[in-house]
């Protein structure tokens, strides 16, 4: 949506400006400029001796001049390739798990399959959790929980033998001498009531007297416990989150007990599921929105579906393009819609200028072509730089972002290929008569254009003011991208309050946490982790992490053998230590193995005991939580210096890290390139690095300030925030260039520098601020979006459309008033 | 005439269903009987048995751990309580480990834990049965039998396993809470009642457990599993057991099965 909102914005603005241009006498200058070898008067005399004479020069016009004489065929071929891409739609494969923003082949996501395979550990794992208020452990609730566990095994998905629960998690305890292994509650308590409650304080006992369940499987207070649920590799999360769901709901009955589902897999299926949901609402609605704008602009239907079917062309082609190509669609390239939509409203400059012309000529054909001939050239100026400017991502590494930046190029190719055929074929079906009329009506609203007039005259009379205003907002800006906080937290796409927030928070507030990475110890030598020595390093490893911010528990293999020393030897404090010899050690491993679950030993240690793994719960999903961690990892590292392990991290809190970091700095590399790329096409459109400068003005101050604005507010800069800051590519190039354009052809008319500039401002610039209200408009229905991300779509598109428009017609008229002598 | 061929028609079609279900009951054993022979087959055989195990539990991306260990198993009575004693020679670490069970029919088990290093027997409390063996993919059921009287058992059908005609036991736990399993089919050989192939289900009805007996031989005339395997479809992983210097009926002390040798093996029968 959000590309779409760009191009579609400045392609508006274009076509406006161009259309206000040609109704003027300036066109006349513009058609000179354009076409020199033809005489300025003889155009708007003989038009169409002039047009014959375009026609044998410009290819495009050739388009248009067939497209008018055959409007019927040009729709029809149109409609069958459209049908072509769209038949590709039915292939479309979704993909919402941010792991494939990355290649299989990187580093991260390698390193990641090696530690789950190393330790048999699962990729995903949903955690429900239940508290009770009154306290967990009592018979209703734990019989409850003993019923959900064995409903939760039956579900398709899951990997049922890995489930941790208070019902198949084993707990060591040691009692009268002999030692027990086995589930915690592998039976709930019977017995009658007089019983049963010191068979209770017996089990509470055994359990808080574990700290390896301590904050995993139980919380301090003792009033939460949690069910970990790994989930096999392609399960959905949500899906089997709505599953579990539902099995609580029955089993729940009058109970006081209060569930919650946390865990990544939820959030990022959840979020994946309700994106495309978003996006199929949200679309339609910002769709008709800006269709009653439209209207209201132009009072003529026929124009506003031929705008909206630009937009639902390109989009078809793009992403029939996309999906015939091979590719996933997600994350990233779902918003290409978006910006699509954006992008094609290019068209109203065409539509803007047509309305004017028709009234001057008075007949379709000679309207339309004189109209194609007026806005052509900035038409095809503007979208050619967006597309460049779109399709210069690919430079980056990331391919989503690649696949991003290309078809959102393409789709802008095809709004520009519909402006020369499907427009003026539209056009020319026209019934003139009634649209004249209808015109008429609409030509009275004069009075916007003497608002505009005075603000031209404003920001003329006031010109030092204005730039000192706007040097210091820079200023400011400059200054609050240094407050930017680059942080992605999946969590906080979803809005507070919402079940996902509550339930992180909940179980982020009395267990462990929720967000989960592995710290692995790697040497190369068999039997390692037997050593004691070793196992001591290790442990001070895991006290170094277990400083960390954030971190809520800790879990390796070094708590499993103190714990097993501890209860071997009776509960004898003096023996919550790690054992002096290697039998030891290897002996308790062994012992270990006779648990009902010895793959839960496997998922600290791998086979022939070389590595291990801590395990580590953080309580947040921020970035700065898993820094923290890594930042200690290496404290410890430059503690010590002869290891006889390397240290690795891993997991999905890491996973999420580097992802999301990759895609941000993969995003941001390319939008360098883009605008560097951008202000030397300028440069070149207007023959002149000055004028190119001046048109890159308001695209530069209108990032700056987005960027500044965003460290300020202490908004986190994320991924989709990134990518919404490319929209100001195509929006702010098209308001310049247009403005630009007109200024330069009426200063040419009339030779008056100051009455150009303020006229610039009233006329052409109606067509921008028209075009800037339609999409703050058409998209601003996005705040109510259930998901942050959109929300801030629709936000930004506003704060974009409106700091482009305001930087273009506030700042460039000083500017060029000031630098006259150098540019005139 | 039409009526009496509809009549015969109707008795032709009655005889055609219920005949072969009332052959087929009466020349087959009956299900409960199937599986105590199994059992007897499987886990008595011999007054006595000493076997040297090997061991390797293999992970998912074909690491190997080693189990070894001599296996002295004493009847006090067939189908009923039975005296196991376990000698670890491998891994290394765990070298003179000892591990003893008295397994009772209907009741836990007793088992005590000989710890090496720390000269000290533990006794392991009423562990649950389908724990892991020595960490490998067997429980201790898969080892030493579970209650006949904890399974519910149906005969599907008889079919030819490879070379073996075998029948198929359809076992489900009467206590799903006491199985890891949600149901077991086992291919059992009508001749030697041992198990063939063995299939576990979870509760999903998804099979995730394979045994297969990969090899018998006859040992003093009793069919004996010589190498058996149990792959966990579901994780990757898989233990293969093969049994060697198989005796049976060598007369085994009852001594041998207290406290004082799990501390200081029997030299007669531990090399």
């Amino acid at each position: 949506m959000k590309a779409g909102v760009r191009s579609q914005k400045s392609g508006a603005r274009r076509k406006v400006w161009i259309l206000n241009l040609l109704n003027s006498e300036r066109m006349r200058a513009l058609r000179g400029r354009l076409h020199p070898a033809l005489p300025v008067e003889g155009a708007t005399q003989a038009p169409i001796n002039w047009y014959r004479h375009m026609d044998r020069r410009d290819q495009s016009n050739i388009l248009v001049q067939w497209s008018i004489n055959h409007p019927w065929t040009t729709i029809i071929l149109i409609l069958f390739i459209t049908i072509l891409f769209g038949t590709q739609l039915r292939n479309a494969k979704t993909d919402t798990d941010p792991k494939n923003m990355l290649p299989p082949a990187s580093k991260v996501r390698v390193d990641n399959d090696q530690v789950e395979t190393w330790f048999s550990l699962h990729k995903d794992t949903i955690v429900l959790g239940i508290t009770n208020r009154g306290g967990i452990i009592n018979r209703e609730s734990l019989d409850r929980i003993a019923t959900i566990t064995d409903e939760i095994l039956k579900l398709k998905g899951v990997a049922a033998q890995d489930i941790i629960s208070l019902t198949t998690s084993d707990n060591l305890v040691t009692d009268d001498g002999s030692i027990t292994m086995r589930p915690i509650l592998s039976d709930v308590p019977k017995t009658r009531r007089k019983d049963s409650i010191d068979e209770l304080e017996i089990l509470k006992r055994s359990i808080m007297s574990n700290p390896l369940l301590v904050d995993r499987l139980i919380s301090k207070d003792m009033t939460t416990t949690a069910i970990y649920v790994p989930l096999e590799d392609g399960a959905n999360g949500r899906e089997i989150a709505g599953e579990i769901m539902g099995i609580v709901n029955r089993i729940k009955g009058g109970g006081m007990e209060r569930y919650y589902l946390a865990g990544d897999p939820i959030a990022r299926d959840t979020f994946g599921h309700d994106m495309f949901l978003q996006m199929a609402l949200f679309s339609p609605i910002a769709g008709i929105i800006m269709m009653i704008a439209l209207y209201l602009m132009f009072r003529n239907l026929t124009m506003i579906v031929a705008n909206m079917t630009v937009a639902i062309i390109s989009i078809i082609w793009a992403m029939g393009f996309l999906i015939w190509s091979g590719f996933t669609v997600h994350i990233m390239s779902s918003m290409i819609p978006v910006f699509l939509m954006a992008i094609s409203t290019d068209n109203i400059h065409i539509f803007n200028e047509f309305s004017y012309r028709i009234r001057e000529v008075g007949e379709k054909g000679p309207a339309i072509r004189e109209t194609m001939r007026a806005v052509g050239r900035a038409v095809i100026l503007s979208d050619l730089t967006t597309a460049a400017g779109f399709a210069s991502l690919a430079i980056g590494p990331i391919v989503p972002v690649k696949v991003f930046g290309l078809f959102v190029a393409f789709g802008t190719l095809v709004v520009l290929l519909m402006s020369f055929t499907l427009i003026p074929a539209i056009l020319s079906l026209i019934d003139e008569k009634r649209f004249i009329s209808a015109q008429k009506i609409n030509g009275k609203e004069k009075d916007k254009d003497s608002l505009l007039h005075r603000m031209g005259d404003i920001s003329l009379a006031k010109r030092g003011i204005i730039l000192i205003v706007g040097l210091g907002l820079l200023l400011v800006s400059i200054a609050g991208i240094f407050q930017i906080r680059v942080n992605n937290n999946m969590i906080s796409w979803f809005k507070p309050g919402s079940d996902i927030r509550v339930a992180d928070s909940v179980m982020n507030d009395r267990l462990g946490g929720t967000s989960v990475a592995y710290i692995v110890a790697i040497s190369n030598k068999s039997d390692m982790m037997k050593q004691p020595e070793t196992l001591r390093k290790l442990q001070a490893l895991e006290d170094e992490i277990k400083s960390a911010p954030y971190v809520g528990k800790t879990l390796s293999i070094v708590d499993l053998i103190r714990h097993m020393n501890l209860v071997i030897h009776d509960n004898d404090p003096k023996f919550n230590s790690i054992p002096g010899s290697p039998e030891i050690i290897g002996q308790y491993l062994f012992l270990m193995g006779m648990s009902s679950r010895p793959r839960e030993l496997d998922t600290l240690v791998d086979y022939p005991f070389e590595k291990a793994n801590i395990v580590v719960m953080l309580k947040s999903w921020d970035a700065s939580a898993i820094d923290g961690v890594i930042d200690k990892v290496k404290v410890f590292e430059n503690r010590n210096s002869n290891l006889s392990f390397k240290v690795m991290p891993a997991g999905i809190a890491y996973f999420n890290k580097v992802w999301n970091d990759e895609v941000l700095y993969g995003m941001i590399s390319g939008f360098i390139a883009s605008l560097l790329l951008v202000l030397a096409l300028l440069a070149l459109d207007f023959y002149s690095i000055r004028w190119g400068l001046i048109a890159f003005i308001p695209l530069i101050f209108t990032i700056i300030v987005i960027y500044g604005s965003v460290g300020w507010i202490g908004k986190d800069f994320d991924m989709p925030i990134s990518v919404l800051s490319t929209l100001s590519l195509g929006l702010a190039i098209d308001f310049s260039i247009h403005l630009i354009r007109r200024f330069q052809q009426r200063f040419k008319e009339t030779g008056d520098l100051e009455g150009s500039l303020v006229w610039v401002v009233g006329r052409p610039g109606k067509g921008i601020v028209k075009n800037a209200i339609l999409f703050a408009l058409g998209f601003s229905v996005m705040i109510f979006s259930s998901l942050t991300p959109y929300i801030t779509v629709g936000v930004f598109m506003g704060a974009i459309m409106l700091l482009s428009a305001l930087a273009t017609l506030l700042f460039l008229p000083p500017i060029i008033y000031l630098w006259r002598r150098s540019l005139l | 005439m039409e009526q009496k061929n509809r009549a015969y028609l109707f008795i032709s079609l009655l005889l055609s269903l219920t005949f072969p279900s009332f052959v087929f009951a009466l020349s087959s054993p009956l299900p409960d009987e199937i599986a105590r022979r199994s059992q007897i087959a499987l886990f008595y055989p011999g007054k006595d048995m000493k076997a040297r195990i090997y061991m390797r539990l293999l992970s998912k991306d074909g690491k190997e751990r080693i189990r070894e260990m001599t296996m002295l198993r004493k009847n006090l009575q067939e189908g009923g309580e039975q005296r196991y004693y376990i000698y670890f020679y491998q891994p290394a670490d765990v070298r003179d480990t000892t591990f003893m069970v008295y397994k009772y029919p209907k009741k836990d088990d007793d088992r005590w834990l000989f710890i090496p290093a720390l000269n000290l027997v533990k006794r392991i409390a009423a562990a649950d049965k389908n724990s892991s063996f020595v960490g490998s993919d067997f429980s201790y059921e898969d080892v030493s039998g579970r209650d006949i009287e904890d399974d519910s058992f149906e005969l599907i059908k008889e079919e030819l396993l490879g070379e073996a005609d075998t029948y198929v036991l359809k076992a489900v736990p009467k206590d799903l809470r006491s199985a890891n399993y949600g149901f077991k089919t086992s291919w059992i050989d009508k001749k030697s009642f041992l198990p063939i192939k063995e299939e576990y289900y979870d509760k999903r009805g998804a099979l995730y457990k394979l045994f297969t007996a990969e090899e018998i031989k006859e040992i003093k005339n009793i069919p004996t599993i010589i190498k058996r395997t149990m792959k966990n479809l579901q994780t990757g992983q898989g233990t293969e057991a093969v049994f060697r210097e198989i005796e049976y009926n060598v007369g085994l002390e009852d001594e041998i099965f207290t406290e004082r040798f799990l501390k200081k093996p029997p030299e007669k029968w531990i090399k």
